[in-house]
């Protein structure tokens, strides 16, 4: 391993929020989907009526979401692969910590792109606010 | 590898016997338990931690009673064991011990016993705070269970329901269960900000965060779990008693309250809760499967990635405790799908674990034995989890027996278990002696099959039928028999844990010290001397591996001769390394306070403060809390911030490191910031009340009631704000020296804070808005109240900056004190900013 | 207490949600069993490792294939599992919260400490306590408010429970798919006597439903023995009328149950007593030992002649 590399993996570059921000992802679109539901079926319709606005709207969300998550998860996986063959995750080593941190938040995004997409499959059933 | 490590590694050569003789006397004199009476105000985390296991687990033992006497009174339909009354009460302390007096307490305590241990730290860097919070679980604990004994306990369900608990239930019992509760909860999220700083900043150096035990992960999820979940039951908490003792009328629908506002607040805390106890327990198992499986955990990264995912999930699923409200479909869906993905970082975490035990060579024995019952019990409670996570098939099974049984599959598989087995596992660090394996084998059959039998049939109970929280049945409703069952299962399950209660008790005098690290374990705890030494680690090594017993050599060698960090204590204080959050290189020499009695002082008062509300001796009870306000402040004077005789010290290896550091670099810094997240949370809970009110009202501020006007508002909000702009000024011009500038600046900020807050409280007073009449007036004066009550201790602190100040206590270059309350400060302005907006802003835009 | 409570003895199969006599019912019991086959067959799969794990061949096994356990068992079978599931559930939710089609039969059911107001909207007069009639094969639907407390409206036989929330007005459609009798019981803990709030389901044949409405709307009978009408006098020279109304009488308290019917029903004090005359002596004179906590308080001082007068009359009200 060169120097250099271990120059590009400064600890300032790095932190533990990076691990956070696809779940934070996915609880901004779980609430902003409950919000939408709950508010528009409270104040705007009776419950009778539709729910299409509110599920235009979870699926605008969810979009946005799963984009935000993606890109999330693929800067993980770009750390995770830096110099896949040069050490193990577990090696005591700045560039160890790197692609453990890279890959916990490639499987953090994965997770929470699936539970979005399970979050965003109720507009496919719902279409009333009974 | 060494050569890559930006740490030094250890010293080549040890010092002398001689030398390492001295340095562990004076170490020992640090380090030294106060002995006769004065043993009780010890702080260190060795002794706070087994006083509090103790305690949590006696709870335990007094919940379990709780809990035979309900299977007595169920054995056979129409029992008059219990009265209706007496079974309410019980059934209402069992839950409520059982969670608040037990299972989140015996994570807490256990790990301040054991976390820097695991960390090789010396003790956690905010030894009173853990002694205080102790005392206040101990006080708390004994009072609310005391009302048993008295026939005056809450009999409102561990939930605590309004209507039921409102107008319903005269008396004090409720009042017990919502101040004495809650004085615990504080307790709770006290010990939570001492634990997450502990695993973020008191490592030893070279534990990068991917080298971290997995224990720690989890301590580090959980604690930040209970940061945002306890706050909102706090808010709950205090609505509901603001109703109970002032009749403002929240949960009172016929002035314009809602009972499912409560429903709400407590799930949001009730939900992540079954997480925050479920998850420490997992954490055992990440520590118990390795050593015996003889191999590093499999999957690493993915138990990291179940723990974080579940906490962040845990939060997406409190409806599913409300599927029968009668809420919208669309909301019912929408919590059953997040319900349902929180499986999959479950299912992860086992499978980890499974593929651990098949990736190594498995030793048999008493813990791993318990563990494999944890895994067995537990995966049922979370097949049945998923079950009534499917809202259609949760219709029927809410609130029977069905959950009784689901819950018990999960608490006792998930939690109970594995702490039996981290009990057989870690008894060793703690006395030094093993418990008898034998023992061991019996209770684990007692338990799991008692456990079996008392919980399995229930899930047909329900659903044939039998509800929840029933005092008894009719005869050949179809569940007699099964009822029957479940009574001789509890008692079966009794006699196992009379066994394990037994088997600790029990004397060992002539039962030889076990050998050091008896289990052949890889984590860091197990360089523990057996019996232990005060000083919690010899020197503070420098980490290299996940498992350093197994990969470091010589690595117990080097730590007990002092070749490390820290080996001596020259000065005689009790030091610590701090280190970065992310690759743990040294930051500071943390000296940490020694024994007191003040922190007993100050949860004693504080309970009274709590003990005196629920009787509404009002004038005791501000008594009581002033003298509490008195003990915490000399506590902090005394105790904190202390100017040391020199910058910085050689800490060993050739390494310096400053030993007074304020700002972000300082543990007081991250408590206090960790501490204002937990405040915010609750009362963004109350903004959240707010909310909830516009969207059940035609109009909110319905009519008559005005608004509280526009005008004495935003007056305060401008005061207010400039005295948070004057905090800032006043820090600043501290660290330039110029003495006279602070104080000016301190005192216009007191000044403008006395006006603002004046001025805030004049808003709903002018338009006379009375809380009693409806609960428009009384969200208004609840948020009022809470931001008047956080620029009151504003003041307070900005007061006690001036004192520091003036004593020569705080200076240009030691301006922690300072630095904290300008923390404090940007908070309180975003408080501030959010009341305005809520309450003027809000109704002009709505 | 003295002795043990003679409590009314149920039916197995009544009130349970594994033996469906509604649409609801039976869709979510056959949910119940696909879930609990799924269930065994994962239990045994993973405890079934475990075991072979630590017992049959504690052999180190290569680390490779072990994280192919985590990825495939723990992460991909679990998610199109819970997929599967999750779509089986959401597909079945619509139909379960939806309210009855226009111009079905609606029953407004009131909770109460610890009992159930029944009233048909449509027959005005029409007002029961703790017994629900309905016929058979049509979809009904109940608006559950409470007077009280939070309580829950549960008929396990029928389908999925709905909580009464004070303030609210909440929905619950049942279809009954066989005729029969039930019990429903309160699901919400709701206070000290939240064990002895149970209620009567019948469902009938339409025609039958129809007759039994009608003969629901007329007043009390006029009392025919001597003993009875003794009864009808106790009953109002002790002023049960003050909370308790008999149609046709001046009794017309609103407080307690309307006993115009009271005769006719299947049991006495929300479930907790078989109808009978003896019953009813014990439900007037030990009340709050029948029933903890109860509001009506216990008429012990009524002699024994009277009692018995008294619960002549009441059965009498068919």
């Amino acid at each position: 391993m060169s120097p250099t590399s271990e120059q590009r993996l400064p600890e300032r570059e790095e932190s533990l929020w990076m691990l956070t921000v696809s779940p934070t992802i996915w609880a901004g679109h779980f609430l902003a989907s409950y919000v939408t539901a709950a508010v528009w079926c409270a104040k705007v319709q009776d419950s009778s009526s539709s729910l299409w606005p509110a599920r235009i709207a979870i699926a605008i969300y969810t979009v946005t979401a799963l984009i935000g998550i993606v890109v999330t998860g693929w800067i993980g996986l770009q750390r995770a692969r830096v110099e896949p063959d040069a050490v193990q995750d577990f090696q005591d080593t700045p560039l160890g910590r790197h692609r453990f941190l890279g890959f916990a938040t490639l499987l953090l995004s994965v997770l929470s792109g699936v539970a979005t997409l399970f979050v965003a499959a109720v507009i496919l059933f719902m279409e009333t606010c009974e | 590898m060494s050569a890559r490590n930006d740490n030094p590694t250890r010293d080549d050569a040890a010092p002398s016997p001689e030398r390492q003789r001295e340095q562990e006397e004076r170490l020992l004199a640090a380090w030294k338990t106060p002995t006769g009476l004065r043993y009780w105000s010890a702080v260190n985390n060795s002794e706070v931690g087994m006083w509090y296991t103790a305690a949590s687990c006696l709870f335990f033992l007094f919940g379990g009673i709780l809990a035979l006497l309900m299977r007595v009174q169920l054995a056979v339909p129409g029992n008059d064991f219990l009265t209706a009354d007496r079974y309410n009460q019980i059934f209402t302390m069992h839950g409520s011990v059982m969670m608040f007096l037990f299972a989140v307490p015996i994570f807490e305590a256990f790990s301040i016993m054991v976390l820097p241990e695991m960390l090789g730290a010396r003790d956690l860097p905010f030894p009173r705070l853990s002694a205080y919070g102790f005392y206040s679980f101990v006080i708390g604990g004994i009072f609310v269970c005391g009302s048993v004994f008295f026939d005056a306990a809450p009999k409102g369900g561990w939930f605590m329901y309004p209507p039921l608990t409102t107008s319903y239930q005269p008396g004090i019992g409720a009042d017990i269960w919502l101040l004495g509760l809650s004085f615990i909860e504080v307790a709770s999220i006290a010990a939570a900000v001492e634990l997450i700083v502990g695993v973020l900043k008191c490592r030893p150096p070279g534990m990068r965060i991917h080298l971290i035990p997995l224990y720690s992960w989890y301590i580090l999820v959980v604690a930040g779990m209970i940061l945002f979940a306890f706050p909102p039951l706090i808010a709950g908490d205090i609505l509901l008693e603001m109703e109970r003792a002032f009749d403002w009328p929240f949960f009172d629908p016929s002035r314009g309250g809602d009972p499912v506002l409560w429903q709400h607040l407590f799930w949001i805390f009730g939900h992540p809760e079954v997480y925050i106890v479920f998850l420490p327990s997992v954490a055992l198992m990440a520590m118990i499967v390795p050593t015996f499986a003889r191999t590093p955990i499999v999957g690493y990264s993915w138990v990291v990635l179940a723990a974080v995912g579940t906490g962040f999930l845990s939060f997406g699923l409190w409806v599913h405790h409300m599927f029968t409200v009668g809420l919208p479909g669309v909301t019912i869906g929408l919590f059953s799908a997040a319900s349902q993905a929180v499986a999959i970082p479950t299912g992860v975490q086992l499978f980890c674990f499974l593929a651990t035990l098949l990736a190594g060579r498995v030793i048999n024995s008493v813990p791993i034995m318990f563990t494999f019952a944890g895994l067995a019990t537990f995966i049922i409670g979370g097949l049945t989890g998923v079950m009534v996570a499917v809202a259609p098939f949760d219709f029927q099974a809410h609130d029977t027996y069905f959950v009784v049984g689901h819950l018990h599959y999960v608490l006792v598989g998930g939690t109970i278990f594995p702490i039996v087995a981290g009990a057989y596992y870690y008894f060793p660090l703690i006395t030094g002696k093993k418990l008898s394996d034998r023992l061991g084998r019996i209770a684990f059959w007692l338990l799991l099959i008692g456990f079996n039998i008392t919980f399995l049939p229930m899930h047909w109970t329900g659903l044939t039928g039998m509800p929840r929280r029933v005092f008894t049945y009719p005869a050949n409703a179809g569940y007699d028999l099964l009822n029957m069952v479940s009574t001789v299962g509890a008692f079966l399950l009794a006699a196992g844990f009379v066994v394990v209660v037994w088997d600790i008790v029990r004397p060992k005098g002539n039962q030889p010290y076990s050998e050091r690290n008896p289990w052949n374990a890889g984590t860091l705890e197990w360089l523990a001397e057996m019996p232990d030494r005060p000083w919690g680690i010899r020197s503070i090594p420098i980490i290299e591996s996940r498992y350093p017993l197994w990969d470091q050599s010589d690595f117990a060698r080097d730590v007990d001769e002092g070749r490390f960090y820290l080996p001596d204590a020259e000065e005689g204080l009790r030091e610590t390394l701090v280190t970065s959050v992310i690759d743990a290189r040294p930051m500071q020499c943390l000296r940490v306070p020694g024994p007191t009695f003040l922190t007993f002082w100050s949860a004693a008062f504080t309970g009274g403060m709590f003990i005196f509300a629920t009787y509404h001796w009002w004038w005791p009870a501000i008594l009581s809390g002033l003298a509490a306000l008195a003990t915490i402040l000399r506590w902090l004077w005394t105790g904190t911030a202390w100017i040391p005789e020199k910058d910085e010290k050689d800490v060993g290896l050739g390494v310096t490191l400053p030993i007074y550091v304020s700002g972000p670099q300082a543990v007081g810094w991250w408590a206090m910031f960790i501490t204002m997240l937990a405040d915010m949370t609750a009362f963004i809970a109350l903004v959240f009340g707010y909310f909830f009110y516009w969207t059940i009202h035609e109009d909110f501020p319905p009519e008559p009631y005005p608004g509280p006007g526009a005008l004495w508002p935003s007056c305060g909000a401008v005061l207010l704000m400039s005295a948070w702009g004057l905090t800032v000024f006043a820090k600043r011009w501290n660290r330039d020296d110029r003495a006279g500038a602070f104080y000016a600046a301190a005192t216009s900020a007191v000044v403008a804070c006395l006006a603002g807050g004046a001025a805030l409280v004049q808003g709903p007073l002018a338009a006379g808005l009375d809380p009693t009449t409806h609960v428009y007036p009384a969200i208004v004066w609840v948020l009022i109240g809470w931001t008047a009550l956080h620029v009151a201790l504003g003041i307070l602190m900005l007061l006690y900056c001036m004192a520091r100040r003036f004593a020569g206590k705080m200076t240009a270059r030691h301006d922690a004190d300072i630095t904290n309350v300008t923390l404090y400060w940007h908070f309180l302005a975003l408080t501030v900013v959010i009341t305005v907006g809520v309450i003027v802003g809000f109704p002009l835009v709505a | 207490m003295g002795g043990v409570l003679l409590m009314l003895g149920g039916c197995a199969g009544e009130q349970s949600a594994l033996d469906p006599a509604g649409r609801g019912a039976e869709q979510i019991a056959a949910l119940f069993w696909w879930m609990l086959g799924g269930a065994v067959v994962i239990w045994c799969i993973v405890v079934g490792l475990a075991i072979y794990a630590i017992r049959i061949a504690p052999g180190p096994h290569d680390d490779r294939q072990m994280r192919l356990w985590v990825i495939g068992g723990g992460a991909v079978i679990p998610t199109l599992v819970l997929t599967v599931l999750l779509i089986y559930g959401l597909s079945m939710l619509p139909g379960l919260v939806r309210a009855a089609p226009e111009g079905s039969l609606q029953v407004d059911v009131v909770g109460l400490q610890w009992w159930w107001q029944v009233r048909y909207p449509a027959s005005e007069s029409v007002k029961l306590a703790n017994e629900i009639r309905i016929p058979v094969g049509e979809p009904v639907q109940f608006n559950l408010t409470s007077a009280d407390v939070i309580h829950s409206f549960w008929i396990p036989a029928l389908g999925g429970k709905v909580d009464m929330v004070p303030g609210r007005e909440t929905r619950l459609t049942l279809e009954p798919t066989r005729t029969g009798r039930f019990r429903g019981v309160c699901a919400e803990y709701c206070g000290a006597s939240h064990a002895l709030m149970a209620f009567d389901v019948v469902v009938m044949e339409r025609a039958a439903f129809d007759e039994w409405l009608a003969a629901q709307q007329e007043p009390a009978k006029e009392p025919q023995g001597p003993l009875e009408v003794r009864g009808r006098e106790v009953f109002l020279r002790r002023g049960c009328g003050a909370c308790h109304a008999v149609r046709g009488t001046r009794a017309d308290g609103v407080v307690g149950p309307d006993l115009t019917h009271v005769g006719s029903r299947a049991s006495l004090g929300a479930g907790t007593l078989e109808n009978s005359p003896d019953a009813f002596r014990k439900w007037i004179a030990h009340t709050s030992r029948t029933k903890p906590a109860v509001r009506m308080p216990d008429f012990d001082m009524i002699p024994e002649a009277d009692l018995r007068a008294l619960a002549a009359y009441l059965e009498s009200l068919q």
